[in-house]
C-alpha cells in the first residue's frame, strides 16, 4: 500500500469552509491535479484519504495532516506542486513523504499548538490580565459545563479541563490585543477545543471580548512531539 | 469595497458562511485598471440554489471572456446573514470583489421562479437603491433581468429598466457594445435606452403606455414613440454548435443543489405539452453534436475536478443519439470513476437498461411524471405517456432491483373531474400492485411510492393561457379527497401549498398593475416565497387589499381568445393561431404527435430556422 502523509495548510477565507466541504474540495482537486487516488470499492467509489483531525469552522492553521491511498507512485515533490497549482487560495500544501504507518493519522495525535488572539475589555489592566492567567494555570482543577445532544435533549455535565492544558503563555500584551499560545490535548483519547479554553478563561474572570477572537493552530503534535 | 474585516464580525454568525465568501476555483480575478463595465449576475435565491443554474454560469464566463468587461455574482442572502448586514449596515455586495451592488453598471437578475421576485425587491432594498425604475438617478445600476419569467415581463414592468427577452448569448454583447460607447459620449440613462431599444429581443417597460378597458382588460399597449418596437421578437442561438459554449465552472465549496458538471445536450423540446411554458418559448429544438459534447465533457471534468456529470434538457430521450453519447461518455470517464446522471429521461425499457448499466443498479429513486391520473385526462393535456408505459416501466424497474418510485401529478388541469383525481389514486396503487406481483425471491428493497400533486398554473404562451386556475377553495378539497382515498401504508401522498401556486397564477400571467402589489408585499415583509417555512400569505393578501387589485382577476378568470393579453407583444415564434388550435384539441380529447413523427405548423420555422424542425 502507499500511503502518502501530507502536511498543509489552511489561511484566509477557506477557514469558513467545514470540514466536510474541504474533504469535497480535496477529492476535487486531486481529480484537477490528476493524482492517481486509490478508490474504494461498491456503487459510490471514494477517494482513500482521511484527516488527522477536524479543524473547526473559523479557524486558519499551518499544520494539517492527512494520509492518502494512492495506486501508483509519484515523486512527493510533484504531488506538492501539481496540488498547488489547482488548490483555491487558501489550502496549501507544505510536504509531503511516504510513510510505513500502519496505524491512521487520527490514532496518533496527541495535542495541537494554537495561537490565540483576544481583544482585552476597555476596562481591563495588563496586570489584571496577567495575574488572571497565571491562577488559572496554577488551579489544580477546572470545571466548565460542555452540553451534548442526545436524543433530542440537552445533557449538560461538568468537566475538568485543567488536566487537557499543557502549556498556556503570554507572548505579546498590547493595549488593544493579547496573544496567547497554549497546547492543548487533542485526539481520539481527549480532546480540547480552543474555544473551550477561551470560555474557561473568562469564567475565571479574564476581561477580554467573547465572541470577537482569532485562533490559529500552528501544528500538530504525536506523543513524539516532532514529527516522523 | 468591503473590507474583509468587517465582514470576519459577522460571518460565523451564520449558518455556511461558505455562501458569502466567493474565492472559488475558476472564478475570474480582474485588475482594476482593466475594467470599463462591472456586470453583476444576479440570482434572486441563496447561494445554493443559484449556483446549480446553468445560465449563470454560461453568462458569467461569457462575459468575462470579453476584454473590459467584470462579471461578477450576487446571490440573496438568507435571513440569517441579511440581519446581521442590516444590524451593521453592509449593503449588499458582489462575492468577487465584495464591491456594494449600487457601484455596478448593471444588475442583471435571472428570472427563473415567480415566487422569487420578492427577493430582487429586497436585494434591491439591501443595496439602497430604488425599487422603482422611475426613482432612479443618473449614478445608479441599470437593473435588467431575463430568463424564462421574462417572457410576461410585466409584472415587474415598474421597476427592471430593461429585459431580455430570449437567449441572452448574443444580445448581452451587444448591450455592453453600446454602453461602451455611451460611456465615451457620457450619454443620460434615458438616452442610452433609446440607443438599445431597437436592438433584438430588448423591451424597455418605461417606454409604453398601457390603456385599460372599462372591465379592467387591456385596450392596446402604445409605445411612446413611432421608433420603439410594438413587437419584440425573442432571441435564440440558432446553431449551438457555434454558440459560445462552457468549458469551465465554478466549483462551489459548499453542497449545492446540483454539485456536477452539467453538459446542455439540446435546447427546447418536440412534446408539446399543453402546460408546458418552457416547450413553447424554447423552440424550435437545437442540439449539440456528439463530438462536441464529448470535447465540453473532457474539458470541464479538467476545470472542475467534479465526480459526476448531469445531461441536460427538457427530455433527455429526446437527444437523436443518446445511446452513442451515453456509451462514449462513460468509456472516456469510467477510469476516474465519474457519475453520469440522466434527469429528465422517459423512463421505458431502453432508458432503464442506460440507467443500469450506468448505475449498475445502484438503488436511487425513479421518477415518473404522467401529471394526470387518467388516459383521457392526459390526452387533454398532451402528455404522450400511457398506463401500459407507465406500468410496463416499473415492472421492468422493480426485475432490476428498483424498489424506490416517484410519481409526479397535478391537479386543476382544464376539464378535470373526480374520476380523474380518482385515476391518481388508482395509478399509485397499480403501480403497487405489480411491486408485490412479481415472484417473491425475485422482490429486492422495500417499497416505497411517493406520489406528489401540485397544483397547476396555468402559464403565458402555452395553449393553456386562457384557462382559470381552480379556486384556493377548490384545490383544497381536491387535496382532501386524495389524502382521504390514498391509505396505504406503501404510498405517501404530497401536495404543494395551494397559497403559492395561486400567486405564481397571478404573477405568471399579470399585467403591469401587479408591480404595486409585489412592492406593497415586500415592503410588508414578504421575501423567499417560494420557501414553506418563509412564505406569509397574509402579508400578500393585505397588499392585494392595499394597493386594490384583484389577485382572482388575472389566476381564476378565463379569457376570451380576443382579449389583449399582457404579454401578446412579445414574439416567441410560435403563433398565437397555434395557441388556440391547440387548445381546441385539447377540448376535445385530441392528442398532437411529437415534432419528430409529423410538423404540426406551430409557426417556428417562419422566422426562427436552424433547429430539427
Ligand atoms: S414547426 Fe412543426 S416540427 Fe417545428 S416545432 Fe413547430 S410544430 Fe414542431
Amino acid at each position: 500500500m502507499l500511503k502518502l502523509r501530507v502536511k498543509f495548510k489552511k489561511y484566509s477565507l477557506i477557514r469558513y469552509i467545514s470540514h466536510l466541504d474541504l474533504m469535497r474540495l480535496f477529492q476535487r482537486a486531486f481529480r484537477r491535479a490528476n493524482i492517481p487516488v486509490e478508490y474504494s470499492k461498491g456503487f459510490n467509489p471514494q477517494p482513500k484519504f482521511s484527516f488527522a483531525t477536524a479543524l473547526a469552522l473559523g479557524l486558519t492553521s499551518d499544520g494539517e495532516y492527512m494520509d492518502i491511498e494512492l495506486q501508483e507512485e509519484i515523486a512527493p515533490e510533484k504531488f506538492t506542486k501539481d496540488m498547488n497549482d489547482v488548490l483555491p487560495e487558501g489550502v496549501e500544501i507544505l510536504e509531503a513523504h511516504y510513510t510505513d504507518d500502519k496505524k491512521s493519522l487520527m490514532s496518533i495525535i496527541k495535542s495541537s499548538s494554537y495561537i490565540i488572539e483576544l481583544i482585552p475589555l476597555e476596562n481591563s489592566s495588563k496586570k489584571s490580565i496577567y495575574e488572571t492567567i497565571n491562577n488559572f494555570k496554577r488551579k489544580k482543577e477546572i470545571y466548565i459545563t460542555k452540553s451534548k445532544k442526545k436524543k433530542g435533549r440537552t445533557i449538560e455535565r461538568e468537566v475538568d479541563i485543567r488536566k487537557n492544558i499543557y502549556e498556556l503563555d503570554i507572548i505579546l500584551y498590547e493595549s488593544d490585543r493579547i496573544i496567547l499560545k497554549t497546547l492543548l490535548k487533542t485526539g481520539s483519547t481527549g480532546n480540547l477545543k480552543p474555544e473551550l479554553l477561551i470560555k474557561a478563561l473568562i469564567k475565571e474572570g479574564l476581561q477580554v471580548d467573547d465572541v470577537d477572537f482569532n485562533i490559529h493552530r500552528l501544528d500538530l503534535f504525536t506523543e513524539d512531539p516532532k514529527w516522523e | 469595497m468591503i473590507e474583509q474585516k468587517t465582514l470576519d464580525k459577522i460571518l460565523l454568525k451564520v449558518e455556511k458562511p461558505a455562501r458569502y465568501i466567493g474565492n472559488e476555483q475558476n472564478i475570474y480575478i480582474k485588475k482594476e485598471e482593466d475594467i470599463e463595465t462591472r456586470f453583476a449576475f444576479a440570482f434572486p435565491d441563496i447561494y445554493d440554489v443559484g449556483m446549480s443554474h446553468l445560465g449563470l454560469h454560461i453568462l458569467y464566463n461569457l462575459l468575462n471572456n470579453e476584454k473590459g468587461i467584470y462579471c461578477e455574482r450576487v446571490f440573496a442572502p438568507w435571513i440569517d446573514m441579511e440581519e446581521q448586514m442590516r444590524k451593521i449596515n453592509i449593503p449588499l455586495f458582489s462575492l468577487e470583489t465584495k464591491t456594494p451592488l449600487k457601484d455596478f453598471d448593471f444588475i442583471g437578475f435571472t428570472l427563473q421562479y415567480e415566487m422569487s421576485y420578492t427577493n430582487i425587491l429586497n436585494m434591491l432594498d439591501l443595496s439602497n437603491i430604488a425599487l422603482e425604475s422611475s426613482n432612479r438617478d443618473e449614478k445608479d445600476p441599470f437593473i435588467i433581468a431575463g430568463g424564462p419569467c421574462a417572457y410576461n415581463p410585466e409584472p415587474l414592468a415598474d421597476i427592471v429598466d430593461f429585459f431580455v427577452i430570449g437567449e441572452a448569448e448574443e444580445t448581452i454583447l451587444k448591450i455592453m457594445k453600446k454602453y461602451k460607447q455611451m460611456k465615451q459620449k457620457a450619454m443620460t440613462r434615458k438616452e442610452f435606452l433609446e440607443s438599445i431599444v431597437n436592438i433584438e429581443g430588448i423591451y424597455v417597460p418605461s417606454f409604453y403606455e398601457v390603456k385599460y378597458k372599462e372591465d379592467n382588460t387591456i385596450e392596446k399597449m402604445i409605445p411612446k414613440k413611432k421608433n420603439y418596437p410594438s413587437k419584440i421578437k425573442k432571441v435564440i442561438q440558432k446553431n449551438l454548435d457555434e454558440t459560445y459554449y462552457l468549458d469551465k465552472m465554478i466549483v462551489p465549496f459548499i453542497e449545492t443543489v446540483h454539485d456536477r458538471v452539467i453538459l446542455e445536450i439540446f435546447r427546447g423540446c418536440t412534446r408539446g405539452c399543453r402546460f408546458c411554458q418552457a416547450g413553447m418559448i424554447y423552440r424550435p429544438v437545437r442540439e449539440r453534436s456528439v463530438e462536441n459534447l464529448l470535447e465540453l465533457a473532457k474539458k470541464l471534468i479538467k476545470s472542475t475536478g467534479h465526480e459526476e456529470i448531469s445531461l441536460s434538457s427538457l427530455s433527455t430521450s429526446d437527444y437523436s443519439d443518446l445511446e452513442n453519447l451515453v456509451i462514449r461518455l462513460m468509456d472516456e470517464f469510467k477510469e476516474d470513476r465519474i457519475g453520469l446522471s440522466l434527469p429528465s429521461l422517459r423512463l421505458d425499457s431502453f432508458s432503464l437498461d442506460l440507467i443500469e448499466e450506468i448505475q449498475k443498479v445502484r438503488k436511487t429513486g425513479l421518477t415518473f411524471a404522467p401529471e394526470a391520473g387518467s388516459q383521457r385526462l392526459r390526452d387533454v393535456i398532451n402528455k404522450g405517456i400511457t398506463e401500459e408505459d407507465l406500468i410496463n416501466s416499473c415492472k421492468d424497474a422493480f426485475k432490476m432491483g428498483w424498489s424506490t418510485v416517484k410519481l409526479y401529478f397535478m391537479i386543476g388541469l382544464p376539464t378535470e373531474t373526480k374520476e380523474d383525481l380518482e385515476g391518481i389514486k388508482n395509478l399509485a396503487y397499480k403501480v403497487r400492485e405489480e411491486f408485490f406481483n412479481q415472484p417473491k425471491d425475485s422482490m429486492k428493497g422495500n417499497l416505497k411510492i411517493t406520489t406528489s400533486a401540485s397544483c397547476f398554473v396555468p402559464k403565458a404562451f402555452t395553449p393553456f393561457q386562457w384557462h382559470p386556475q381552480n379556486s384556493l377553495d377548490e384545490f383544497k378539497e381536491k387535496q382532501e379527497y386524495l389524502k382521504k382515498i390514498i391509505k396505504d401504508k406503501k404510498i405517501k401522498f404530497n401536495t404543494h401549498d395551494a397559497e403559492t401556486s395561486f400567486l405564481e397564477a397571478v404573477f405568471a400571467r399579470g399585467d403591469r398593475r401587479v408591480s404595486k402589489v409585489l412592492i406593497h408585499a415586500f415592503k410588508n415583509g414578504a421575501k423567499f416565497d417560494g420557501w414553506r417555512d418563509q412564505f406569509k400569505y397574509d402579508e400578500w393578501i393585505n397588499a392585494f387589499a392595499e394597493t386594490g387589485v384583484a389577485p382572482e382577476f388575472y389566476a381564476n378568470r378565463e379569457r376570451g381568445y380576443g382579449e389583449v393579453l399582457p404579454w401578446d407583444f412579445i414574439d416567441i415564434g410560435v403563433t398565437k393561431s397555434f395557441l388556440i388550435r391547440e387548445n381546441e384539441r385539447s377540448k376535445a380529447g385530441e392528442i398532437t404527435p411529437n415534432c419528430k413523427v409529423s410538423c404540426s405548423g406551430c409557426g417556428i420555422q417562419k422566422d426562427f430556422k436552424g433547429g430539427l424542425c
